[in-house]
């Protein structure tokens, strides 16, 4: 084994390991510790200098460059690390949250030992291109990886937590004593009637607006502005939606009053450009030979519509819908001030009367813990939200594989 | 006749007329077209005679579906087309204010380059015109009716519920043809409707066409000079959206008046 490969692979090993370092530190609530990240850093900037400079200087070849480049890259960040202040402390509101600054290291190091396990195959292929394309296959697979591992991490952390306090009673009873007794029964109901009532409101809208810009208005201004509010208003924080809904709704329109009718309004519109561009998707999926044809037959426009282009994009349309109704029900902040009192109120009577919903559920409970023993109802409450939402999705999923149109 | 064509006029008193030549069906007149600024069509004059076929041929770009596009006012659909000049129907201006473009295209049917059959069972799509205009009749005879016509019902006879999309490519074009048969037009387009197709079907398609003109006529876009030569009783030569050449399909074919067109015809280009 030559020099150059050996040097390649102690490069490899070490920004895996960093790699790994890196991002279990950005997961882990543990102190991270300063001199093992640096000193791996500087044994990996060394590693490199070693390659760059065998390959560059004594091989004479002008490819050792890019790890002469990451090794001074890395050796600068290890000398700098050394100087980080220390962790900042952020006190938003009542609740304690503690930002280390080391995060923001955490995640250079997984990115850093990543692009560092990628430049170490060009020297273990003797700096062919065949290195660079082995390289990118196996990293991206890593970045996939580190991809998922969160959301399964999450997964499983709160089935683990929450199973125990799933019990029947738990599922069945009204919220007594806000949420450390009985059970969480009026904000499931809360939420799905809300959720419900939401779908209501926003498919006619949505699918109207769509409707709209994929088959009657022509290719102008007014269409690209109001394609341009819509992704505005998708990208709007849900707290804004919240604010507006309040102001609008519950002041003006309810007498300062919350209730369901202004939650599902206030989600309505956080949802309804989710539902507007999927369903002008699933419409401009529809090929145009299917309009002429119908058209040519001496259908109008809207019978063209109403019989041609909607029934295959059905599936599309419900789709995106379901998918914007799973963003909804997991929401708080365009609830907490439109519709839901704290823990108060039962279950779901009339339109005009507040509701209580299992994410504003569980912002309560999360507050409570330290005063009073809730952690298990808690972890119970957000795996019922994940349940509910992944059951949404999935739903989404089911109606998207059946009826699947070929043209 | 009139009597029959009459339905696509709104108000007839405020329609514009004159009197064809008898056995001209269709006349356009100094027609022109633009695609915003791009003119596509200058200044067309033709004649479509009744019960004969007549062929558009010409090099891509020529114009040539534009033009039989614009007979049944489909062109409509793009909203950047602008139109100046007269298509005739019977005497009747299909382009007058008070023409309904809807009802024109029950009258002058439309069978597209690409097979276009929709998604749904073979019998619908054969009774979709009739249902969308609301022609009451008995639905299992019509399509039959029509499937015998478009020479596709001894292949499809015992599978009429079956999705359409099933259908190999020369069946689902004949269903299109079937389809433009339901809704009784006096006129039928066709756009290039062989091009998509294997040669077996697209002899299915010119024996059908060969059947069709004893009750129908047919105007037809080609890119295949021999297809126009056997199917075709009058032949039109379009280039760079001017119509250079019209006439019998014969002297077209063997005596061409134009140079461009004699060019075009021995293969020299296009």
């Amino acid at each position: 084994m030559s020099l150059r490969k050996v040097l390649a692979l102690w490069i490899f090993i070490i920004s895996i390991s960093v790699a790994i370092y890196g991002f279990w530190n950005i997961y882990s609530i543990s102190e991270v510790e300063y001199w093992t990240m640096v000193a791996s850093l500087f044994l990996i900037s060394s590693a490199c200098y070693a390659s760059g400079i065998h390959h560059h200087i004594i091989s004479k070849g002008q490819k050792g460059l890019p790890m002469l480049v990451y090794g001074t890259l890395l050796l600068s960040v290890a000398a700098f690390s050394m100087y980080l202040p220390t962790p900042i402390d952020l006190r938003p509101w009542d609740i304690y949250v503690r930002i280390p600054n080391r995060f923001f290291f955490s995640l250079f190091m997984l990115l850093s030992g990543l692009f560092g396990a990628y430049l170490s195959f060009r020297p273990y292929y003797d700096y062919k291109k065949e290195g660079a394309q082995v390289g990118a296959y196996y990293i991206f697979h890593l970045t996939l990886l580190f991809t998922l591992l969160p959301l399964f991490l999450v997964i499983f952390n709160i089935i683990t937590r929450g199973i125990g306090g799933i019990t029947w009673e738990f599922l069945t009873k009204d919220i007594v004593r806000m949420g450390e007794e009985g059970g969480v029964f009026p904000a499931i109901l809360g939420t799905l009637a809300m959720v419900s009532l939401t779908a209501v409101i926003v498919l006619p809208l949505g699918v109207g607006t769509a409707i709209y810009l994929s088959e009657y208005a022509k290719k102008g201004l007014a269409v690209r502005v109001i394609r341009t509010a819509v992704n505005i208003l998708q990208g709007t924080p849900s707290i804004v939606h919240g604010l507006f809904g309040y102001a609008f709704f519950v002041l003006f329109l309810f007498d300062g009053r919350k209730c369901l009718l202004a939650g599902s309004l206030t989600l309505a519109i956080l949802t309804l450009p989710i539902v507007t561009r999927s369903a002008e998707e699933a419409l401009n999926a529809v090929p145009s030979e299917l309009r002429d044809a119908s058209l040519a037959l001496g259908a109008t426009k809207w019978e063209t519509i109403k019989n041609v282009v909607l029934p295959p994009s059905l599936p599309g349309i419900l789709t995106g819908t379901v998918l914007g109704l799973g963003r909804a029900a997991g929401e708080t902040a365009p609830i907490m001030f439109t519709a839901v009192y704290f823990s108060g109120a039962g279950t779901p009577s009339s339109l005009f009367r507040p509701i209580q919903a299992l994410p504003y559920h569980l912002l309560s409970l999360y507050r409570l813990i330290g005063y009073r023993d809730v952690e298990q109802q808690a972890w119970a409450t957000a795996l019922l939200l994940l349940l509910i939402v992944l059951g949404i999705n999935f739903t989404a999923i089911i109606v998207r594989e059946k009826y699947r149109q070929r043209f | 006749m009139l009597a029959k064509i009459r339905e696509f006029i709104k108000d007839e008193t405020k329609c514009e007329r004159i009197d064809l030549p008898e056995n001209t069906k269709m006349r356009v007149q100094d027609f022109d077209l633009w695609y915003d600024d791009t003119q596509a069509l200058k200044s067309v004059d033709m004649d479509v005679e009744e019960y004969k076929v007549t062929a558009i041929i010409g090099p891509s770009g020529c114009g040539k579906s534009t033009l039989i596009r614009s007979l049944n006012r489909m062109n409509d659909t793009i909203p950047s087309v602008r139109t100046e000049g007269k298509v005739w129907l019977d005497g009747y201006n299909v382009y007058d204010e008070v023409t309904d473009c809807v009802d024109i295209r029950r009258k002058v049917g439309m069978v597209f380059q690409k097979p276009n059959p929709f998604p749904f069972s073979i019998e619908d799509n054969v009774f979709y015109g009739c249902e969308v205009n609301g022609m009451d009749m008995d639905k299992e005879k019509k399509v039959k009716k029509c499937l015998k016509d478009a020479a596709l019902w001894e292949e499809v006879n015992d599978r009429l519920d079956e999705n359409a999309l099933s259908l190999s490519g020369g069946q689902q074009q004949r269903l299109c043809i079937a389809r433009a048969l339901a809704t009784e037009p006096e006129v039928i387009l066709m756009d290039e409707p062989c091009s998509a197709l294997d040669p077996i079907a697209t002899a299915k398609i010119e024996d059908l066409i060969d059947e069709l003109k004893n009750h129908y006529t047919v105007v037809i876009v080609t890119h295949n000079m021999q297809q126009a030569a056997r199917v075709s009783d009058y032949t039109a030569y379009m280039y760079l959206g001017e119509l250079i050449e019209f006439g019998d399909t014969t002297q077209i074919f063997e005596n061409p008046q134009e140079n461009s067109t004699e060019k075009y015809i021995t293969g020299r280009f296009g």
